[in-house]
């Protein structure tokens, strides 16, 4: 039997040529036109932009240039995917590598306060880098482990240009090294906040989703008031927060000692662990509600009792669309996170904040960048047990 | 009506369609039949080019299909499918009405061709007309599915395996008045089945296709009686060909003079049903009568029982 | 009779309108919130104004990503644009990854303060979950009504816009849904880079210590993202009404469902 979609796809097999390598090769022609880094005489100062050429020695200028030409030319003109990754990694590991030599070659010795950051051209390059890779990740079809593969490999790529000191020059770098100390702390903050209302979140949220599902009473009140919460601004939550746990830290004895407060964590803290409660009830009723009936009746016609029906059946039929639920709320809530230092909750926001008071945008990257790695990480590590949970269940 | 000459359908390395030359009537139902993958609905779907074949030609009507625009084309051949397609968003009248709406006709002509298709396919129009196709039963919602490929009065009736998701007993009824009003109307049908029986119960001619090839196309008589090859015969079961054979005639045929006890037998029963009779109420002969009451004659068991044997 | 539901929402909606109309009159209520004297009612600018211009910033942002995104998903399920489609998908679920403040925050250096980067951020994560539903809408279509529009004689365009728009039309709805509520939250934060809006009163609440002014600024955005959400909701299950199921109904949260920013 055929369909549509086969008559569709016919005319695939005669050759044309590829769109979307055409617009990777663009993008990859303008970052090599765009300033590579920009310089700035001190950290706030106007920036003037260089390009690839003016940027770097000659010869390191010309490997960089040669690398991201490859990449160009292979998006164009070879569809083996393979290749693809290849080139498209290489690319980004030829930017990184530039973006830190132009940082040691521009920095002039005698003047500390002089910041190289990468320029456009650089971020368009590392995009355009990125789709290449992307889209070859997908054509290949790389399974949960090798994607966990390829994301230990970028971790350690990255850990390893970093403790390598080829990046110490920009000025990401200096903005951290000037406030270390202060930048773990509020990492430690940040983890504890996001995978703490997590923990709390699979606790509660677990049990009432089991609770939810047995009782159909309370299963759609319960669900519509956890909608509610999921669609106020976390801002908004945040600061109506502050009210009741303010007046708990004052006449609830004890409360205070235990770190209660009407700003600060506490109230980040609730409002993370509100937010995670729907994707956590929800796919927990939805899981089991998945679960086939014929199961179920086998199972209780082989005499499980409940308990046992609900641990060595149902639970395990439904996990992968409680893990779903727990990706959801990990992310979600590193996000979430960052808005907490609005009101003194800590975190990555901290910096971000600081910086957007500042108008200083390494120290936005500082606090807007490890989120965004982080909840990247969460996800890939996440899809993919969600994957291998759910082999050989469908 | 159509002629395909040498049509052709690859995917990859497999020729899906190979090499099939076929002539169809006009005014006739032509049933395909053949397993699962043997390529008959990519045939069928290449007449209205569902399908854009690989090599070949089609002629609707003495028109080369390949050379006009494919909705244009669409538009004049009706198309039916198993799981009906009914669009759930637009009501039964609205769904009927897709056809001449998209050919321009005025409203009035839309709206008086639509009742009069409801009326045809037994559907009340003043109950059905503004319901959505989830509200209708299944049998109802391959009737209108039916109605909707014939809204624009085509020539050509396109249809695959139509009753497939419909039981037992609603199919056997819909089958009979499928019939009927192809009968009346005079459409020219082509339909693909995997179904033996409802092949030989509505085919004016069978056309049996394996791996993309036609194996026979003939009268549902000269099948029976002809397979041309082991495959054919197999499809139509030993056990239940004389079976099938005497579901072709009617009793009209088997009337011998005489008398005999009883209920009479209509002559327009075939001879299946009227063995059945014969059987059940433990008779060797019955009288037969025409459409009119008048006593015709009689038909025996033997009489049935002889026609059931392999023509030599 | 009225709904107990419905009857919540009118509620909620007239209070809501009588707070911002005549705010004075409810200072007795927020007066408890403030230490020394300090007013009860946010006095650095109209709430009235305030809730225009965010409302303003959602409803630009949200109608530029709804245009933008249902074009791309139209065109990613066209033959004309099936090359893209594998990788679009890839790049909606990274996409919707990043948090969307960090997206907020990184259109800064790129755009500057003001209303400028906030409209950026909301365009570009509103177009996530809008394109995600839109795809899954057109491409999870029954495979025969598709086939049938075909073979009735329907030309691409009569296909489109006849039988897979409006099927896929709760869907879509949906993904506007998000988009608006995420463009909500994103854009009372976005007052942290001088955008005109409520998270102007949080943020000064939050500097002057004046419980008062967060309470009511959150209270105010929080019914708003409610109730647009509640309509949006509304509409997407009087188009899906006629099918007989709802497509929204007992589907688990993925990643194109979180919401809260």
């Amino acid at each position: 039997m055929t369909t549509l979609a086969d008559a569709a796809t016919d005319g695939a097999a005669t050759p044309r040529i590829d769109r979307l390598g055409v617009v990777i090769a663009i993008l990859m022609a303008v970052a090599l036109a765009l300033p590579f880094v920009t310089f700035r005489a001190t950290r706030i100062a106007a920036g003037n932009g260089l390009r690839l050429f003016d940027a770097l020695p000659p010869t390191a200028a010309a490997a960089v240039g040669a690398v991201l030409i490859a990449a160009l030319v292979t998006a164009v003109a070879n569809r083996r995917p393979s290749l693809r990754l290849a080139l498209g990694a290489l690319a980004l590991v030829a930017l990184a590598l530039g973006a830190g030599a132009a940082g040691t070659h521009l920095t002039p010795a005698d003047s500390p306060y002089a910041r190289i950051a990468p320029g456009s051209g650089f971020w368009v390059g590392l995009f355009a880098g990125a789709i290449l890779m992307t889209d070859a990740m997908v054509r290949l079809k790389l399974g949960p482990v090798g994607r966990l593969i390829a994301l230990a490999v970028t971790v350690a790529l990255v850990a390893g240009l970093l403790a390598s000191g080829a990046w110490s020059h920009l000025s990401l770098i200096a903005e951290y090294r000037s406030r270390a100390d202060v930048f773990w702390r509020e990492a430690i903050n940040h983890v504890i906040l996001a995978g703490g209302s997590l923990a709390a979140a699979v606790v509660i949220g677990l049990p009432l989703g089991v609770v939810a599902y047995q009782l159909r009473a309370i299963r759609d009140p319960l669900i519509n008031v956890l909608n509610i919460i999921q669609t106020i601004p976390s801002m908004a939550l945040f600061g109506i927060l502050i009210a009741p746990l303010g007046w708990v830290a004052a006449n609830v004895p004890g409360a205070h000692a235990i770190g209660i407060r009407g700003i600060g964590t506490a109230p980040a803290f609730l409002a993370l662990f509100l937010y995670s409660l729907l994707p956590m009830v929800a796919n927990t009723v939805v899981g089991l509600n998945g679960v086939s009936r014929a199961v179920v009746d086998a199972a209780r016609g082989m005499g499980l009792t409940v308990f046992q029906r609900l641990l060595q059946v149902e639970m395990p039929l439904a996990l992968p669309v409680v893990l779903t639920g727990i990706r959801i709320v990990l992310v979600q809530n590193i996000g979430l996170a960052t808005v907490a230092a609005l009101i003194g909750g800590g975190g990555f926001g901290v910096f971000l904040f600081q910086g957007l008071g500042q108008t200083a945008t390494d120290l936005i990257l500082l606090g807007a960048l490890p989120p965004v790695a982080l909840a990247f990480a969460a996800a890939v590590v996440l899809d993919a047990a969600i994957e291998i949970s759910g082999r050989g269940k469908a | 009506m159509i002629d395909l000459s040498h049509l052709t359908k690859v995917y990859g390395d497999t020729a899906v369609v190979d090499d099939v030359n076929m002539h169809v009537e006009a005014g006739t139902i032509t049933v395909i039949v053949g397993t699962s993958g043997s390529g008959k609905s990519t045939l069928l779907r290449m007449v209205n080019r569902l399908v854009e074949p690989t090599k070949g030609r089609i002629l609707v009507q003495g028109r080369d299909v390949l050379k006009m625009p494919a909705y244009e084309l669409r538009r004049s051949i009706g198309y039916a499918i198993q799981s009906h397609g009914l669009f759930p968003h637009w009501t039964v009248a609205r769904n009927i009405a897709t056809v001449p709406m998209l050919l321009g006709w005025d409203r009035k002509k839309v709206a008086a061709r639509v009742e009069e298709l409801m009326e045809l396919f037994q559907l009340d129009h003043a109950q059905f007309a503004g319901r959505y196709p989830h509200e209708l039963s299944g049998g109802q919602q391959q009737r209108v599915g039916v109605a909707r490929a014939m809204a624009a009065k085509p020539a050509l009736l396109l249809m695959d395996e139509p009753f497939g998701a419909l039981d037992p007993i609603i199919r056997g009824k819909a089958q009979a008045d499928l019939k009927a009003i192809q009968r009346r109307t005079g459409t020219t049908i082509l339909l693909v089945t995997h179904d033996m029986d409802e092949a030989i119960h509505l085919g004016d001619r069978i056309a049996v296709m394996d791996a993309g090839q036609l194996k026979q196309y003939a009268p549902a008589a000269d099948i029976l009686a002809r397979p041309a090859d082991a495959f054919v015969d197999d499809l139509i079961g030993t056990a239940d060909r004389p079976f099938h054979y005497l579901t072709l005639g009617t009793l009209g045929s088997a009337v011998e003079p005489g008398e005999a006890d009883g209920a009479p037998l209509a002559a327009s029963a075939s001879l299946y049903e009227g063995l059945g009779a014969l059987l059940w109420s433990g008779r060797k002969a019955a009288p037969v009568i025409g459409d009119d009451g008048a006593p015709l004659g009689r038909v025996s068991l033997s009489g049935i029982t002889d026609r059931a044997a392999q023509p030599r | 009779m009225i709904r107990p539901g419905l009857l919540l929402r009118l509620v909620v909606f007239t209070a809501l309108i009588a707070f911002l109309a005549m705010p004075d009159r409810f200072a007795g209520l927020l007066a408890p919130l403030t230490d020394n004297g300090a007013p009860a009612i946010y006095n650095q600018g109209s709430l009235v104004s305030l809730t225009l211009s965010h409302l303003f910033t959602v409803a630009l942002a949200t109608s530029a990503a709804t245009i933008v995104a249902v074009g791309l998903a139209i065109f990613v399920t066209r033959p004309a644009g099936a090359e893209f489609l594998a990788l679009s998908r890839a790049a909606v679920n990274i996409g919707q990854t990043f948090p969307p403040v960090a997206v907020l925050a990184l259109s800064v250096p790129a755009m500057g303060f003001g209303e400028g980067p906030t409209r950026l951020a909301l365009f570009l994560y509103g177009l996530l979950p809008i394109f995600e539903n839109s795809l899954v809408g057109l491409s999870t279509l029954p495979p025969a009504v598709v086939e049938s529009a075909s073979a009735m004689g329907m030309t691409g365009r009569q296909r489109l816009l006849k039988v897979e728009l409006p099927l896929a039309m709760p869907l879509i709805i949906e993904g506007i849904r998000l988009s608006a509520v995420i463009g909500l939250a994103t854009a009372t934060i976005g007052s942290t880079v001088a955008a005109k809006g409520l998270g102007e009163v949080i943020v000064a609440g939050l500097q002057s210590n004046n419980l008062a002014f967060v309470v009511q600024g959150g209270v105010i955005t929080g019914i708003l993202a409610v109730l647009i959400s509640d309509g949006f909701q509304i509409l997407a299950r009087r188009t899906s009404k006629r099918r007989g199921a709802s497509p929204q109904a007992s589907r688990p949260a993925t990643d194109g469902q979180q919401a809260p920013v």
